[in-house]
């Protein structure tokens, strides 16, 4: 029992820790691919670093909202790492139904973020948050809809439990995990405001999405954000990676190197993505979100009629 | 296996219903005649035979090869412009492609409790023919048309794959050239029509009436 | 394997012949030498003289032996024509379709042949598509802007329609899962032997998909659209090629499909199918009759209403489907004669136009007086073979189960009846204002000959009725499992 959440704590320790690294080397690899030397792969932590050092100020008009924000932005998604497993080690929070609360944990991300932006006041800040509200909506049926279908499947309802326990031999798992992965990868890219959707690296009002509504902050603040977005992003190449431990036959090791290979091959995946695609249309991004919907009911179309 | 292609087919669909443009239709068809001959193939990797392999063969070099290099040229010669103009929002087309796909996958499983097939190749087929006949129905161009009806072929193929009719040799390889020959003499009216209409959509072909 | 060389490989290789020899006039001579052997060895079978050895995938049965005669007799009498035709002058742009007219012909002829003679499914759609291809060029044989989308359209929905009849097939081969049949090859005698056995839901599946995607090519309504026009834009020739045999062809696949199902349960659901769709083209041609202004389209219209009302006898079955057997052979005879004096009539007034055509008897009195008596003999007035089919489908729907279709039938073809004839008469007798009157002896050419033959012909089969003939089509119609 006490071994099970000291792995546990270790757990969140290691996603705490290693998700700089992990956009770190997504943007190393984004920048060789490009032909460029890039940035350190640690350059996320000494951006970090600085951040930290400096004052916070706070747009005059803004409330205790602004204030609180932050934290709690922070504080949710570590409670949303503490429920993912990292190899086959047991995570902190584990109940059936956590994947709901996964979800909705990282729904109330976004909502504190929006309101944040919007109580700043500044009309920029409230178009970013308009936008991030439209695609959030378009965005979560596909979550529900991966995760579902994979809970369907292994008939557990927590992220644990399901791939600690799905039993392959009796569907056709590569079904899945070939859609699943995609329609999550496709989520990731949405919701860490990626490249096919949102530009991270762009500073043009017009276009920007995330990245407006942190415009305002400053010191701790944006630390916070900063940190939480790293954060956010590796909490979902975990649950990409998460798709291939069932076949690893439940050996700690194998599960530790899957998951690191896995996060490996994903930093490249997401390098490659970044580097080979443009920037959708504004007006294009609900049809690419609506694709990944699509993809999501097509998996559950396939679990309801091959049981 | 068989599964694991067919749905890679449907994600082809899905991408075929959002991307506006006429080069992806072309690819898609390309992805398309891969997964079918690949899929053909799959029963040569424990037995293997000279003989059978022709079939796949063929396969591959009319739908990989020669159909999409032919479009391609077609496109290409014509300057036909790169968006496919369509009737129906693509936001309101994925949708009804989705829908269709709900039902046709709802429909096919009721229907295997009373017959033995595979569901999946089997629904999967069968949304490619539907979704084909969107597309003709709801694009402007007339070389989209031609990539609807290919993608209506292919799904024939895969359906038929799915109910296990295995046709002789012979008469497939029949089909393979009567549906080259077919979207070959398409091509050449396109080219036709081209030069003489000024134009290759559909709002040109208004002549006949009654 | 003699039979075979003759029917479908001699075609083909003079398809070959003609399209790498530039002169027309070889072309034409392999075109009728190849023409007359189809028909005499065709003639041979249908007698029963000659008992057809043929390779897999094809054999000689019941159907085929009607329906191939009635192919190569339409075939022969176009293509005897087909080079006068073709040396009308025509725009110079249409001139390199000169090129391929025989070699397509040729090409029309083996296929159809092959469709006809197919006892495999698959085989069936190869060879139907295959006609398709080969048509699908001639009916741009003129090069004009409606001729292009004639063709588009006409290859694009056939394509289509083809592609839902091999849906159809395969279905087919679902409908014999769990019996006997189950991998077994699609070959129509061992579905015929087995039908009872075949899976009653995929089944009907089956025959809404073949019924529904042949149609586009027989022209019945609601699919007749693409075979309209490209009935009316075809050059005479290629348009009474359509009209006559392959409408036919494809009719063959729904009777093939329609043999299999009538011994089982879903036989009543397939007939009201037919039976609905025959209605309609008959509904079709009434409307459309009334405002069509383009005589071909007109004839088109004709070969839609006279399909449709095959197709009734074989949906409505007994009398009638031996009615309709007859109605095949006449209605064929009689739309040569049709298309080949409208396409005299396009020659001289170069338009289609009806408005334009007037006063054609005084212009051109051998093609009018012809084409009136043609008008009389598809309309069915006696002696002319048509009238004692249609009495034959008409007799057979009255002592059906539904003699109340009589009623709909005859008001329909009372006012298509009228119709035509109010075109017809408008184009021979009425004189035109612009133009002066000129009366110039016409010249007597091959094709009013061909036409007498033709028109003498029909008289002949109908008043003599034949002794074969009745043999033939009621080894169908036993075949088929009629009761009469």
């Amino acid at each position: 029992m006490d071994l099970e959440i000291l792995q546990g704590i270790i757990s969140i320790i290691i996603i705490l820790g290693v998700a700089p690294l992990f956009a770190g080397m997504v943007n190393k690899q984004k920048a060789v691919l490009t032909g460029r030397v890039g940035a350190p792969i640690l350059q996320p932590y000494y951006e970090l670093q600085r951040l930290i050092k400096k004052e916070t100020i706070n747009a005059s008009g803004s409330s205790f909202i602004s204030r609180i924000s932050p934290l709690i932005n922070l504080v949710t998604l570590i409670i949303a790492a503490a429920m993912l497993p990292v190899g086959f080690w047991k995570p902190l929070i584990s109940f059936d139904g956590d994947i709901i609360l996964f979800a909705y944990i990282l729904g109330l991300v976004r909502f504190f973020q929006i309101l944040a932006a919007m109580d700043i006041g500044s009309s920029f800040e409230g178009m970013g948050a308009a936008r991030e509200a439209t695609f959030a909506l378009f965005a979560e049926p596909i979550f529900f809809f991966t995760i579902g279908s994979i809970s369907f499947i292994s008939g557990f309802t927590s992220l644990y439990d399901i791939y600690h326990s799905i039993q392959l031999t009796n569907i056709s798992y590569e079904v899945f995990i070939i859609i699943c992965s995609i329609s999550v990868f496709m989520l990731a890219v949405t919701e860490c405001s990626r490249m096919p959707v949102d530009d991270p690296n762009t500073h043009l009002e017009l276009t920007m999405i995330h990245e407006v509504m942190i415009l305002d902050n400053s010191g701790i603040d944006l630390f916070l954000y900063q940190y939480s977005s790293y954060v956010k992003l590796f909490i979902y190449a975990i649950l990409e990676v998460s798709f291939f431990y069932p076949f690893s036959k439940q050996s700690y090791l194998i599960g530790i190197i899957i998951f690191i290979t896995g996060a490996i091959a994903l930093t490249f995946l997401l390098g490659v993505v970044e580097t080979i695609t443009s920037r959708y249309r504004m007006k294009n991004i609900p049809q690419y979100l609506l694709f990944a919907t699509a993809i999501g009911i097509l998996n559950l179309l396939i679990y309801t009629f091959t049981k | 296996m068989e599964n694991v292609l067919s749905i890679l087919f449907c994600l082809s669909l899905f991408y075929v219903s959002v991307t506006s443009r006429v080069k992806a239709y072309v690819t898609v068809l390309r992805v398309q005649g891969i997964i079918l001959s690949v899929l053909l193939m799959i029963p040569f990797i424990y037995k293997f035979s000279i003989f059978g392999i022709i079939l796949p063969a063929t396969l591959l070099l009319v739908k990989v090869y020669l159909i999409p290099r032919y479009i391609n040229k077609v496109i290409l010669d014509l300057d036909i412009k790169r968006r496919i103009e369509p009737t129906i929002q693509q936001m309101v087309f994925l949708p009804i492609v989705i829908a269709t796909m709900v039902i046709i996958f709802l429909a096919s499983s009721i229907l295997s409790k009373s017959t033995e097939l595979d569901v999946i190749p089997f629904a999967s087929g069968f949304s490619a023919i539907v979704i084909g006949i969107y597309i003709i129905m709801s694009r402007k161009k007339l070389i989209v048309h031609v990539c609807g009806f290919l993608i209506m072929e292919n799904g024939i193929f895969l359906f038929g794959t799915a109910v296990a009719s295995e046709l002789p040799m012979m008469i497939e390889l029949g089909t393979l050239l009567d549906i080259f020959v077919v979207v070959f003499l398409m091509g050449i009216a396109l080219n036709k029509i081209s030069s003489t209409f000024e134009g290759f959509e559909v709002t040109h072909l208004g002549r006949l009436k009654d | 394997m003699f039979e075979f060389s003759i029917f479908i490989l001699l075609p083909l290789v003079t398809a070959g012949f003609c399209y790498f020899i530039k002169d027309l006039r070889p072309q034409y001579g392999a075109s009728i030498i190849v023409a007359l052997l189809h028909l005499g060895l065709s003639l041979l079978v249908f007698l029963g003289i000659h008992h057809a050895q043929l390779p897999t995938f094809f054999s000689v049965d019941s159907s085929s032996k009607l329906f191939l005669p009635i192919l190569s007799n339409v075939y022969f009498w176009v293509v005897l024509v087909s080079y006068s035709y073709l040396r009308r002058p025509i725009t110079p742009k249409a001139e390199e379709g000169k090129k391929y007219y025989f070699a397509l012909v040729n090409f029309y002829l083996a296929a159809n042949s092959a469709a006809m003679l197919s006892s495999h499914f698959g085989m069936y759609w190869v060879a139907s598509e295959a006609t398709t291809l080969s048509v699908a060029p001639l009916i741009y044989f003129y090069r004009s802007e409606e001729s292009l989308e004639a063709m588009w359209k006409y290859l694009f929905l056939v394509s289509v329609g083809i592609a839902f009849a091999f849906i159809g097939i395969l279905l087919l081969t679902l409908s014999a899962k769990g019996t006997v049949l189950e991998g077994q090859q699609l070959f129509f005698r061992d579905f015929i032997r087995n039908a009872t056995k075949l899976n009653p839901i995929w089944l009907k599946a089956s025959f809404i998909f073949i019924f529904v995607g042949l149609s586009t090519k027989i022209g019945i309504a609601p699919m007749h659209s693409g075979d309209i026009d490209a009935t009316s834009n075809a050059p005479s020739p290629i348009a009474a090629l359509m009209s006559g045999s392959l409408r036919l062809t494809a009719f063959l696949g729904v009777m093939r499909i329609f043999q299999i199902i009538h011994p089982t349960s879903s036989y009543e659901f397939a007939r009201t199918l037919i039976i609905i769709g025959a209605i309609l083209s008959l509904f079709v041609a009434f409307v459309f009759m009334f405002k069509v202004n383009n005589y071909k389209r007109m004839l088109a219209y004709s070969s839609v209403e006279h399909l449709g009302l095959i197709s009734l006898g074989l949906g409505v079955g007994g009398l009638a489907f031996v009615g309709a057997m007859y109605h095949a052979v006449y209605n064929s005879i009689a739309k040569v004669v049709l298309f080949m004096m409208a396409g005299n009539i396009h020659g001289h007034y170069k338009s289609r136009e009806v408005e334009k055509v007037r006063s054609a008897l005084n212009i051109l009195p051998k093609t009018g007086w012809l084409f009136l008596i043609a008008y009389l003999a598809i309309s069915g007035i006696p002696p002319f073979g048509i009238f004692f089919s249609e009495i034959k489908i008409f007799e057979g729907i009255l002592f059906s189960d539904r003699p109340y279709l009589l009623g709909l039938v005859m008001f329909f073809m009372l006012f298509i009846f009228i119709n035509m004839g109010k075109i017809i008469f408008t184009m021979l007798y009425q004189k035109s204002e612009l133009e002066p009157q000129t009366i110039n002896e016409e010249k007597f050419e091959l094709n009013h000959l061909v036409v007498i033959i033709l028109l003498v012909m029909v008289t002949i089969i109908a008043v003599s009725s034949p002794e074969i003939l009745y043999r033939n089509i009621m080894n169908i119609a036993k075949d088929y499992g009629m009761s009469l």
